[in-house]
């Protein structure tokens, strides 16, 4: 039986999909009878829902990431002509799933046609099976994220996102041909800003936010450098005055967001090394590695126990920083971009550590740390 | 009626639904002679100048807001969670202020009987001792749970929310058909519907004085706060079994109405200093109250069932030890079993020494010989229970039952006469019901939800009102496609009595 209004809950069978080790939990800090209970009955957050927004920030990011570059790509496929045609492997590169592509469909293709179709390449990316990381697998992810973190997120946002969520189903029919998939990517993105906007006009900068907040950043970093990284062969082979390499560059920035804050902070013209600059270092562009990396220490900042990832937090950054964008258009990008993904890892996983393991720093209770 | 006849009353002329016919049964808004009761007019006329495809558009625009705000609860098909949208028909169910006046009073009082009897139950048995009950209604119910003998919650209150399910029979009388004391589950769904009215509404509002029903969430706040153990601000958390359980959209609801953490199991810990604590980012946190949302028999696996990974162990030593309140208490269903709700207007005389407000049904216990002959005689008349489940498990409505249903029935009865009573089919009362366009009686029941602390008690403005959305069905379960109405209780000139 499961009707929410028959007398009484089901036990829900099913529902141990989150319960920790109990061993772990028997763990106990000796310690007598707590006496100061001075910080209670104000906001505290559980591990889990810390776990929770922080992925919502992720997967949210994510999906609105993926959906620009897609949408760029389509534009800019456009403005090419054929012989100068990039093909959409690139686009299977900067999400990270050309192998589970291969799988999924280039086995039943044609051998001798090792470019991937367009709309194979688009069913992927938009909500391909075996694409952990589709859009709408993304939005799925975050949607049941926002719905675990019900309590600590604005209603608004919940709805938003539920409502996007809904919209890009209805609607995902529409996306198979080029017009109707620029409308279906705008909703996207509009949707995922919308959310962005209830959050930043109504959530409480309390540490559920933070943990929102560190989720995109990281993200939001990372994806800069996938798109960076699958743009870095272009960059050592450039034709002396490949006409091209200019609308090569501008897709890169607007697969971020990043032309017209560009145009507006270089004076140069789209070019490697300015735009290797901008997106790597710049300060003010939320979308730069540089700066998601302040804005994560900050929100880091605002949380308990948290130098570790600080730590890790301030030698991404270092690294980022002391690159020499000069040398980086020479060669040797591809390795220092993935070194910049191995620092993320890295705070990601201080983040992880800290928070979301059963035997995290914290685990004692708090008023015996005081 | 005849067309040419001068209308009876206002409104009898301008019949919203001209083929409405709600006979034999007793209408929450329709008169026997078709006219609109007194608090139903203005409703009646607005509807009527509104028409059958703008009520039908408001429908629609209901379905979509509550599809796009993700009011929903989950059905299991075939072991699968499937999300359904909460389903809700726009027409209201309206009850008379003075009317409801009763009702609360009546309910608050069964509730007050009940908490007695069950804090008797786990002390003195006074109430068998002195001949009210039989001893084998309390100990040998599967419900008694023997680690709670002994056990004093703040104020001998162990239900604090009681979810009763009410109905009307022909004559529009009101009973209690179910206490429902565990861990009942709806109120959510009873904000939201009137959370969509207002929206899609709103004129309605300027002809009504409506009872606003969004009052429950600080009472339920300030309910949960007044058992706490500790002196200082209380650290309350809804503790929730997860999110496939098919009420997680309330327990998060709630959760977020009341601003307070919903917890799961795995979050909770119990301590050799016999406290609660929640695993938060900075470390355990004392937790104070705990509105679980878990059935007892979940609640802790070093007492109840072992295997239960949704409970924590430890926290029935928590609380007997006075170091954190459950909300209800454990124990609690003791009161909630189909043979206890036959003697609750004992109950009520016992302990209140008062003449019970509102009616229980006449309840047929298989037990005894006399009864149980009556009820295999005439099985077919009755409805026949099993006496410890709640929520409709189980049960056989005899006018519905084909021979071989009623044949298999009685021999159960037969054979553990002890498990199964049997109440009269009650004529449930029915409501406009927009069905397939066309507005149709349904019949309805509904499910109002008390709050009772050691400050007082408090009772929802009305309740969820569930409705059968199939022609002469009785079955009101959204899982089995039944519907919900708001419910208005109003400021009405002309109140028919109750």
């Amino acid at each position: 039986m499961s009707d929410p209004v028959d007398m009484v809950d089901g036990p829900g069978t099913d529902t141990a999909g989150a319960a920790p080790d109990r061993h772990d939990q028997q763990h106990r800090a000796e310690q007598d009878e707590p006496e100061e209970r001075d910080e209670r009955g104000g906001t505290m957050l559980l591990a889990r829902m810390a776990e929770a927004v922080y992925w919502a920030g992720r997967h949210l990011e994510r999906a609105e990431g993926t959906a620009r570059i897609v949408q760029v790509h389509t534009d800019a496929h456009v403005d090419l002509p054929v012989g100068e045609d990039v093909g959409w492997e690139p686009l299977l590169a900067i999400a990270g799933v050309d192998s589970e592509f291969a799988e999924r469909y280039q086995e039943a293709e044609d051998p001798d046609d090792v470019r991937a179709a367009e709309e194979d390449v688009i069913e992927f990316l938009l909500h391909g099976e075996g694409n952990g990381s589709s859009i709408l697998a993304s939005l799925t992810a975050a949607r049941e994220n926002l719905r675990t973190a019900r309590p600590v997120v604005p209603r608004e946002a919940w709805e938003a996102c539920n409502n996007l969520w809904l919209g890009s189903h209805d609607h995902l029919h529409e996306a198979h041909s080029r017009e109707g998939r620029v409308l279906w990517l705008r909703r996207i993105i509009a949707g995922c800003q919308c959310i962005h906007g209830i959050l930043l006009g109504t959530m409480s900068r309390d540490e559920a936010m933070s943990f929102l907040v560190l989720g995109q950043n990281i993200e939001r970093a990372d994806l800069t450098t996938r798109v960076l990284d699958v743009r870095s062969d272009s960059l050592h082979h450039p034709g002396a005055d490949d006409p091209y390499d200019v609308v090569h560059w501008m897709a890169v920035l607007r697969s971020l967001a990043a032309y017209q804050p560009f145009r507006r902070a270089m004076p140069a013209r789209p070019q490697g090394g300015s735009t290797l600059r901008f997106l790597l270092q710049d300060d003010r562009f939320p979308r730069a590695v540089g700066a998601c990396l302040t804005e994560a220490r900050a929100q880091l900042k605002a949380l308990p126990h948290s130098e570790g990832a600080q730590e890790a937090c301030q030698n991404a950054s270092m690294v980022v920083a002391a690159a020499s964008v000069a040398r980086l258009t020479v060669g040797g990008l591809s390795e220092f971009l993935e070194e910049v993904q191995l620092s993320l890892v890295e705070i990601h996983q201080r983040v992880d550590d800290t928070y979301f393991r059963p035997n995290f720093v914290g685990w004692e209770p708090a008023t015996a740390t005081q | 009626m005849d067309p040419l006849a001068p209308p009876a009353r206002p409104g009898a002329g301008t019949r919203a639904w001209p083929s409405y016919d709600p006979a034999p049964f007793f209408d929450e808004l329709v008169a026997p002679d078709g006219a609109p009761r007194p608090s139903a007019e203005a409703l009646w006329t607005y509807f009527a100048e509104l028409g059958a495809d703008a009520l039908a558009e408001r429908q629609l625009a209901a379905d979509r807001e509550i599809r796009a705000i993700g009011v929903t609860f989950t059905v299991y098909d075939e072991g699968v969670g499937v999300d359904r949208p909460w389903p809700f028909d726009i027409i209201p169910r309206i009850i008379p202020r003075n009317q409801w006046q009763v009702i609360e009073a009546g309910l608050v009082q069964r509730l007050s009987a009940l908490n007695l009897f069950i804090d008797d139950c786990y002390h003195d048995q006074r109430a068998v001792s002195e001949g009210v009950v039989p001893a084998d209604l309390v100990s040998g119910s599967p419900n008694f749970r023997r680690e709670c003998v002994g056990v004093d919650p703040p104020g001998g209150i162990w239900v604090h929310i009681c979810g009763s399910d009410l109905i009307r029979d022909d004559q529009g009388i009101w009973y209690v058909l179910e206490d429902n004391l565990r861990v009942p589950s709806g109120v959510s769904y009873l904000l939201e519907n009137r959370m969509v009215t207002k929206h899609i509404f709103p004129e309605m509002f300027r002809h009504y004085s409506i009872e606003p029903v969004d009052p429950y969430v600080g009472r339920l706040a300030a309910t949960l706060a007044s058992v706490s153990p500790s002196t200082g601000d209380p650290t309350i958390v809804v503790l929730t079994p997860g999110i496939y359980n098919s009420a997680y959209f309330e327990h998060a609801f709630l959760a977020q109405q009341l601003g307070v953490e919903l917890v799961e199991g795995g979050d909770l810990v119990v301590l050799d200093d016999d406290c609660v604590y929640a695993r938060t980012i900075d470390g355990l946190e004392q937790v104070d109250v705990i509105y679980r949302r878990v059935d007892d028999v979940f609640l802790d696996p070093e007492v109840f069932r072992a295997d239960s990974m949704l409970g924590v162990p430890g926290l029935m030593r928590a609380w007997k030890a006075g170091r954190v309140a459950l909300v209800n208490a454990p124990g609690a269903g003791i009161a909630d079993d189909k043979k206890v709700y036959s003697y609750v207007p004992d109950i009520i005389r016992f302990y209140l020494d008062e003449e019970p407000i509102l009616w229980t049904i006449p309840t047929f216990r298989c037990s005894d010989p006399a009864s149980r002959a009556h009820v295999l005689a005439n099985m077919a008349d009755l409805v026949v229970k099993p006496a410890n489940e709640s929520g409709g498990y189980g049960v056989l409505v005899g006018s519905q039952a084909t021979d071989e249903e009623l044949a298999t029935a009685a021999k159960e009865v037969e054979d553990q006469p002890n498990r199964w009573v049997a109440q009269p089919i009650i004529k449930l009362s029915t409501a406009p019901t927009l069905c397939d366009d066309a507005v149709a009686p349904r019949h309805v029941d509904l499910r109002p939800f008390t709050l009772m602390g050691p400050d007082g008690a408090y009772v929802t403005r009305g309740g969820l009102t569930r409705v059968a959305r199939r022609q002469g069905s009785l079955v009101v379960n959204s899982s089995q496609g039944g519907g919900s109405k708001d419910t208005w209780v109003v400021d009405a000139p002309g109140d028919e009595p109750s």
